[in-house]
């Protein structure tokens, strides 16, 4: 930004300085407080350095590329922060940025916006923030990691839970077998074995889920205090918590009809005798 | 005529060979007879049983329940013949341990569509009738052997079957307990119900009017009284 932090004075002065906003990390740090008056300058020497007014304390936008990084930073007026940043020999007007963030109405514009903009301006390369699926975005491969670790989560977790369907219904053999021999037919002790596998399913992917929300707001507490930002780490949506009961409880219906079936297919005697 | 059985055999294929436990065997079982099977561990007495009671088919041979074909029912058809016209008392009762003495009664009849009220005062009536009605309400684990032996006698006859097959009925009982057992199936038996039991208990078989001694999957001896 090349403003620097210069020093703080607290005083009444003539004439009412510009406003600016301080980030909370940089109120924090400093001891900050809306209504004082501080310095910037260019330089860390502190020359040419003019008063400013705190005018308010802003929570700046998380940015997880800048993450680590405590936003000691300051916004201020685009005519404030030209004629404290331009040089001597640079008459007003011929300033020149390097980027600028555009925001759209429709968010959705932004691919078609960002095309349109560098065929009509050749040299000017524009980029949506909201796709950031270019190659070599960090974010793009942690995703990738992420959907990785998802899935051998739920392939380990799929043979835990078949693992333990067959203990289940192995431990409830005698019980089939007795209801065999009784006289209950083999799709209704099905039908039975199926709702409870459901109903186990159901459950555990609801207890699951409890406990995400649960770490969610432990999670986000402890890195949020541990990075100072108020970024969002973990985040259960409704979308999540749906995929999460989609895959669960079809799994563990199959999982529980898959052991019952193989030990049904074994006959009501041997059941009963073991 | 209940049961009939003609020249039924039942071969297990196993790995060293296939094991013939009941060999081209006859042999029919009328309305209200009393049927005692003995013989020497092995020789096909409960693979003969089970056939008798449509659990388990033969292999060869026809048998036929009611004159019907077993052979040609489907598991399902099976299933309710079972559970209408059968039923099974075993050496080790096989009482579903989570439900209540009158539950293990009520259990097959609602599985046959018998209305809660009715199969209500019907478990009653049978706990009575074995002698267990002030116990109804108890689990099988807080019944004694004799005890879980006679609810599972209540079960087999929940939806008066017109046979009960009973293997080793007093197995796992002393003896005084055994001869209350063989006391109530008798009672059964002459309430109408034909009684097949597997038995090495002298006492017990002694008590059937009709005696098959079994030897390697075939009828040795029949004695009648
Ligand atoms: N499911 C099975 N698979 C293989 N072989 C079997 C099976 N059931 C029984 N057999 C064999 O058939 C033969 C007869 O068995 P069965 O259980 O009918 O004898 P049993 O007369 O009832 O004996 P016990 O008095 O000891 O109960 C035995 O040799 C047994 O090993
Ligand atoms: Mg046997």
């Amino acid at each position: 930004m090349g403003v620097f932090w210069a020093a703080v004075v607290v005083a009444a002065q003539g004439q009412q300085p510009p406003d600016i906003l301080v980030s909370r990390q940089l109120a924090e740090a400093e001891g900050l407080g809306v209504g004082d008056v501080v310095d910037l300058a260019t330089s860390a020497a502190g020359a040419n350095a003019r008063p400013f007014r705190i005018a308010g304390i802003y929570e700046p936008t998380p940015d997880p590329m800048q993450l680590g990084q405590v936003p000691r930073e300051v916004r201020m007026h685009l005519p404030d922060l030209l004629s404290l940043t331009r040089g001597p020999d640079t008459p007003a007007g011929t300033e020149h940025v390097d980027s600028i963030n555009i925001a759209l109405t429709d968010p959705r514009d932004a691919d078609a916006f960002a095309r349109d903009l560098a065929s009509r301006m050749p040299g000017v390369s524009a980029r949506s923030t909201s796709n950031p699926s270019f190659d070599g975005n960090p974010f793009v491969v942690l995703e990738r990691f992420h959907l990785a670790i998802a899935i051998v989560t739920i392939v380990a977790a799929t043979v835990f839970l078949l693992a333990l369907t067959i203990m289940l219904v192995d431990e409830r053999r005698e019980t089939v077998g007795v209801l065999r021999l009784i006289g209950l037919p083999v799709h209704r002790i099905l039908g039975q074995i199926f709702f409870e596998g459901v109903l186990i399913a159901g459950v555990g992917a609801l207890f699951g889920l409890v406990l995400a929300l649960g770490s969610e707001r432990l999670i986000n507490e402890f890195f949020q205090w541990r990075y100072n930002t108020a970024l969002i780490f973990v985040r259960i949506t409704p979308e999540v918590a749906a995929t999460c009961v989609a895959i669960a409880v079809p799994l563990g219906a199959v999982a529980t009809v898959a052991a019952s079936w193989a030990l049904l297919r074994r006959g009501a005697l041997r059941l009963a005798r073991r | 005529m209940i049961v009939q059985a003609t020249n039924v055999s039942r071969v297990f294929p196993m790995p060293a060979g296939p094991v013939t436990a009941v060999h081209d065997l006859t042999l029919t079982i009328a309305q209200g007879e009393h049927t005692a099977i003995r013989g020497p561990s092995g020789c096909g007495k409960s693979t003969l049983l089970h056939m008798l009671g449509c659990v388990d088919a033969p292999t060869s041979g026809t048998l036929l329940f009611d004159g019907q074909d077993i052979a040609a029912l489907s598991d399902r058809e099976r299933s309710l013949l079972r559970l209408n016209h059968i039923g099974f008392v075993f050496q080790r009762f096989f009482l579903l341990p989570m439900l209540t003495a009158a539950e293990n009664v009520e259990l097959p009849q609602s599985e046959a569509g018998v209305e809660r009220e009715t199969r209500r005062r019907r478990s009653r009536e049978l706990l009575d009738y074995v002698g267990l009605g002030p116990r109804a309400d108890h689990r099988p684990s807080q019944l004694s052997g004799g005890e879980m032996q006679r609810v599972a006698i209540a079960r087999a006859l929940a939806n008066r079957p017109r046979l009960l097959l009973a293997d080793e009925p007093t197995g796992e009982l002393d003896e005084a307990t055994g001869q209350q057992i063989a006391a109530l199936l008798d009672r059964v038996n002459a309430d109408g119900t034909a009684l097949v039991i597997v038995t090495h208990d002298h006492a017990l078989a002694e008590r059937a009017t009709r005696v098959l001694t079994m030897k390697d999957g075939r009828i040795e001896r029949e004695t009648r009284r």
